[in-house]
């Protein structure tokens, strides 16, 4: 007995983030009920003390991330390393600019558990990082989508809410079913559940051994993960669920599956690749074909097909996938390029949580009384009634674009000059055809910045008063894209 | 000096006066108002004293000792990815140094008379902004450690003049004459790109101390590759035209004088047209092994200096002659650095730069006198600067006469005053450069030749200037009222400081021999013994300057009615130069009215033929995107069949794996 309780004690020193987090959620669930009267009734203003008390969580959380080390530690079901690092400090950031969107997209009633929620679904990012086994991946993956479906109903409970809740939930368990046959699949072949002896077993198998079993569990968990990262064919879902819900819940699920499912690819493509680390990993010419016509069909299928949308959260919802198809060739070229394909990746998702979070923060912003931003007649003449969050957007939109001055545009520079350092005639390819495809995005997100600035005005310009949180949050945003562009530096080197 | 505290210095240069300019654009227009002048003040007079210390401390141990290392100050590292590594950092040897020296303090006098000169504009702050940021362009430029920087603040100088010629965009010719000289600085600009390009491709670096600081292997390269060697040093002589108003790039100088006339002293001395000078000075162990290239820069420099001091010759407006005067003295700058032949000695690459350079050094003072003394001319006169309407100012403005007379003896190469010193070395250089055994000396005892008549023509026209000015029966125009004023001491200062550095700074730096003496602690520059005083050629030179102001004094002042006879018996020829040689209007024929032609069938064929490839390509996406739309359709079990087919193709790409072994 004493030996299992120095072992939970061992395991939880390496969690402390997310037991911080854990507790503010088990405190949100529990107390929040008692805070709800039985006709349904929430005492006034009772979502901004929610709302205070998770960022007061966050924070603490960020503390204790500063603080705690990122050597490398190894402990059955987590580990401890500067992925993990940079994963962790990523999702709180975006945690804590969640919280600040969330604010006025959610009523009194109903605050206490979609906070509870949104802090489950960064402390299951955080854990996706840290695992170090398939049961631990696994159950982080959960932890990020059941929270999702019920923070998706409790956004929007009307019938359009309730259909995009609906398709997410079915659409998200048959992926997750596929991850979970793929893992199994991988613990067919080694045995054993644990990163490093799966590690270990591949390294030593007998020659050939578990060949094609191996490349089905690749297939498996790759599809299945694929539908977290909004890759073509599994991207159905997310035009009609953006469109359907909240824009904080758009700005979640732009950013968070996306990270949660590169992190876990990170994780779980060497070992079916049967190399021992990512370090090492250089995929093999037939996962490179399949990852490089995953990441085409993905940029074209999402850029094309944003062209065509007048309502912005849809567009978003494809931009979306667009960047869930550049972010694939950093995961094509690998790590043996002179710009390794991971770093890029995790440099673009830092960028691309600030402007998608930018845009839904400051589409929103005014969502609580003036009308909510959805549609292209709602941006005619921003520029006019709103110069200051016109300006901000507009910012945010240069940074999807990849413009200069602009965070975007390292991002993208990164991504491209991995697919070019690469050499090969499949590198040159995939990054003419990623800058052609960046030619293709400017045009829908200019003409929004147009829209803004160009048009005239529909409506009279009246003072709009602006909720102060998702403003705050799609002002930091906006600055730190530009700030980020100015010195890019420190940020690339705290990649692992 | 510490290491630190000379890098603090070196970033100090150009910072105080960013921070002027963007203290007095956040302030000035609201709080500080007629008050705006004294952040530029400030900034400009922290960047002097820098620029001097720095002067003193760049070249350690004497002048004597031939080792020096440029001295870089870390910045900021911007981005480090892969084989792409870019900086911010500032290099500063001896020819920085100098460069400094003189930018800062001329722009910091100039600063001063601009106080009192642009006193009551609505603008005033505006222009003190600009000013500043200006000054803070050009000093980076001349820091830059890399042709990348270089090309920054080289587009940022271009952006300042831009601003600053059009000042009074209110009038139409102002708004014209800034959008001439950035579009005429564009065409210059392009090749400087592309020869910037080329360096890259040539030596995997744009930094100065790779591409310049590496003998060996540049000799190497050069011998590899003499014809990208040329290349590479047209076109950055292409840019170079362009910022120096060079033939066939000069034609937006003059008509810069349509900003405030302290802008006008601003660009024709310290910043703006230093700048080509500066980049061909620089790129010199690039230039010397190309010949060709050299004879090109000489050549232009000799035309560009005979078509200007013709013009020269017969404009009425005062400001106007200065303006032809300094794109006259710029082209002598450039026959001196085309005359740099390693044909005439291994030291005469070293000699030729020192003579431009000083050239530029004294030409920065004098002319800045010049440009002032006649602004303190118009500010007296209601701002008429028609020569013709105004006269006999000798008395009624007696510190402006002083004072250009000081500066019209140095642009004319009086004995013993700046410009002789500097104009002597030139003639000497290019004397060597015909005497040697370069295939291509004939070219240089041409220029050689032209350069002597020049040296007669510039004492003529600027004498002309001055006694039309100031001598003569006392005429002043209607605009200037009853009692022409004469400047107030914050304009009269600095013309007084700018005269007595007009006057002596070349004597005292000559005969000290320190200016080469110090210049060749540049990198890439070897060490040279001045050859001293070449007797034949001073002899030759003060000839034709007595020449050429005894004819102006025959003609403007003993026999006045002499220069009408004579315009008339020459009319074709006179008229010509007063149409400065029909450069607008050639240029118009042969550049712009085709070009406006070319632009109308462009333009045409844009709207007809591009316009429908365009819209018909923005069709296809929509086309392609007409497929996925199929399955879009919001309906579940069609989503997951199109996910469970995609399953399908991922496990039967990935099993080809399995099938192929």
């Amino acid at each position: 007995m004493p030996q299992v309780i120095e072992q939970i004690r061992s395991t939880a020193t390496l969690i402390v983030p997310e037991i911080v987090l854990l507790a503010a959620v088990c405190a949100l669930f529990l107390v929040g009920p008692f805070l709800v009267n039985e006709a349904g009734e929430a005492p006034a203003g009772l979502r901004k003390r929610w709302g205070f008390l998770s960022l007061f969580a966050l924070v603490v959380a960020l503390v204790a991330w500063c603080d705690g080390d990122h050597s490398l530690v190894q402990n059955g079901l987590f580990r401890i390393d500067g992925l993990v690092w940079y994963a962790r400090g990523l999702s709180l950031i975006a945690g804590i600019l969640l919280v600040l969107v969330l604010w006025n997209q959610i009523d009194d009633v109903h605050s206490a558990e979609a906070y509870a929620c949104l802090l489950s679904i960064v402390m299951g990012t955080n854990l996706v990082a840290a695992a170090n086994d398939l049961i631990s991946l696994f159950l982080a993956l959960e932890l990020v989508s059941i929270p999702t479906y019920v923070l998706l109903y409790l956004g929007k409970r009307d019938r359009i809410g309730g259909e995009a809740t609906l398709k997410y939930f079915l659409l998200s368990i048959f992926s997750s079913a596929l991850v979970l046959y793929g893992m199994s699949w991988l613990y067919g072949v080694t045995g054993t559940t644990n990163f490093t002896m799966i590690r270990d077993a591949l390294v030593n198998r007998a020659p050939h051994a578990g060949e094609g079993l191996l490349e089905i569990s690749f297939a498996l968990i790759l599809a299945g993960l694929c539908f977290r990262l909004a890759a073509v064919p599994f991207h159905f879902y997310a035009p009609d669920v953006f469109q359907g819900t909240t824009a904080s819940n758009a700005a979640l699920l732009s950013l968070i599956p996306k990270v949660v499912g590169f992190v876990a690819l990170i994780h779980l493509i060497p070992l079916s690749g049967a190399t021992d680390g990512w370090e090492r990993w250089m995929p093999d010419h037939e996962s490179k074909l399949l990852l490089a016509a995953l990441a085409v069909a993905t940029m074209f299928l999402g850029n094309l097909m944003a062209l065509r949308q007048s309502h912005i959260y849809r567009l978003m919802a494809y931009s979306s996938i667009a960047h869930a198809g550049y972010m694939l060739i950093g995961l094509v070229i690998g790590d043996t390029a002179p710009v390794g394909g991971r770093e890029a990746i995790l440099f673009y998702l830092a960028t691309y949580g600030l402007m998608t979070i930018g845009v839904f923060a400051l589409l929103s912003a005014r969502a609580g009384d003036g009308q909510p931003l959805k549609t292209d007649a709602d941006l005619r003449g921003l520029s006019r009634v709103q110069p200051m969050i016109a300006v901000l957007l507009a910012v945010c939109l240069f940074s999807l674009t990849g413009l200069p001055p602009t965070a975007g545009f390292l991002g993208k520079l990164n991504l491209f000059l991995t697919a070019w350092s690469d050499g090969t005639q499949l590198g040159h390819v995939l990054a003419i055809l990623m800058a052609l495809n960046a030619a293709i995005g400017a045009y829908y997100y200019l003409r929004l910045v147009a829209l803004m600035f160009l048009e005239p005005s529909a409506a009279e310009p009246q003072p709009v008063r602006l909720a102060w949180a998702p403003w705050l949050a799609g002002t930091v945003c906006a600055v730190a894209s530009i700030a980020l562009f100015v010195a890019p530096q420190w940020l690339w080197d705290s990649i692992p | 000096m510490p290491e630190n505290i000379q890098h603090l210095v070196m970033w100090l240069i150009p910072l105080a006066p960013l921070a002027a300019a963007i203290v007095t654009a956040l302030l000035g227009p609201k709080g500080m108002r007629e008050k705006s002048h004294l952040p530029c003040w400030f900034g400009l007079a922290v960047a002097v004293v820098c620029a001097y210390v720095l002067l003193f401390s760049i070249v350690p141990g004497g002048f004597g000792e031939h080792e020096s290392q440029a001295v870089v100050a870390p910045g900021y590292q911007w981005i480090d990815v892969g084989g792409l590594n870019v900086r911010v950092e500032l290099r500063a040897d001896a020819m920085t140094a100098i460069m400094l020296s003189m930018v800062t303090a001329v722009s910091l006098l100039v600063a001063v008379f601009a106080a009192g000169y642009m006193h009551g504009d609505p603008g005033y702050a505006r222009f003190f902004a600009c000013f500043s940021l200006f000054v803070f362009s050009m000093c980076m430029l001349v820091l830059s450690s890399s042709f990348l920087l270089l090309f920054v603040f080289w587009e940022g100088v271009g952006l300042c003049s831009y601003l600053l010629i059009g000042f009074w965009f209110q009038k139409p010719s102002a708004a014209a004459a800034a959008k001439k000289a950035f579009v005429v600085n564009r065409i210059g600009d392009f090749g400087f790109l592309i020869g910037i390009f080329l360096i890259w491709t040539t030596f995997r670096s744009v930094d100065f101390a790779t591409v310049l600081g590496e003998p060996q292997r540049l000799a190497e390269l050069a011998a590899a590759q003499p014809g990208r060697i040329t290349a590479i040093c047209l076109l950055l002589l292409l840019g170079a035209m362009g910022k120096s108003a060079q033939f066939p790039l000069h034609v937006w100088l003059p008509d810069a004088m349509e900003g405030p006339t302290p802008v006008s002293a601003l660009i024709h001395a310290a910043t703006m047209v230093t700048a080509g000078v500066y980049v061909v000075a620089r790129c010199t162990p690039l230039f010397v092994h190309s010949p060709t290239a050299q004879v090109v820069v000489c050549c232009i420099g000799g035309v560009t200096a005979l078509i200007a001091a013709l013009i020269a010759l017969t404009q009425d407006d005062l400001k106007r002659v200065l303006a032809y005067s300094t794109v006259s003295q710029l082209g002598y700058m450039f026959m001196a650095l085309g005359a740099g032949t390693l044909a005439a000695s291994d030291a005469a690459p070293a000699l030729a730069t020192t003579a431009a350079m000083f050239h530029l050094y004294t030409h920065a003072f004098f002319k800045a006198l010049l440009f002032l003394a006649a602004g303190s001319v118009m500010h007296a006169m209601g701002d008429v600067i028609d020569m013709k309407r105004f006269g006999g100012l000798r008395r009624a403005l007696p510190i402006t006469h002083w004072t250009f007379l000081a500066g019209a003896a140095a642009l004319a190469g009086v004995p013993l005053l700046s410009g002789f010193w500097s104009k002597d070395e030139i003639l000497g250089a290019l004397y060597s450069a015909g005497s040697s055994e370069s295939p291509y000396h004939g070219y240089y005892y041409a220029v050689f030749a032209i350069a002597v008549f020049i040296a007669f023509l510039t004492a003529f026209y600027t004498f002309r200037a001055y006694f039309k000015t100031f001598w003569g029966e006392e005429r002043f125009p209607a605009e200037a009222g009853h009692h022409p004023h004469e400047a107030p001491p914050v304009m009269a200062w600095p013309l007084r400081v700018l005269a007595v550095c007009a006057l002596f700074i070349g004597g005292l730096v000559a005969l000290s021999g320190s200016f080469a003496g110090y210049l060749h602690h540049t990198i890439g520059l070897p060490h040279a013994e001045e050859p001293g005083l070449r007797w034949g050629l001073v002899f030759v030179s003060v000839a034709v300057v007595v020449l050429g102001i005894g004819l102006a004094w025959q003609m403007y002042v003993a026999a006045p009615r002499m220069p009408s006879k004579l315009a008339a018996a020459f009319r074709p020829l006179y008229a010509a130069s007063l149409n400065k040689l029909y450069f607008d209007e050639i240029f118009w024929a042969i550049l712009v009215a085709p070009l406006r032609g070319l632009a109308w069938l462009a333009g045409w064929f844009d709207r007809v033929v591009i316009d429908s490839i365009v819209d018909g390509l923005a069709l296809v996406p929509r086309w392609l995107s007409a497929v996925p739309v199929v399955f879009q359709n919001g309906r579940l079990p069609s989503y997951a069949l199109v996910m469970w087919a995609g399953l399908i193709v991922c496990l039967a790409l990935a099993v080809r794996l399995f099938a192929s072994y």
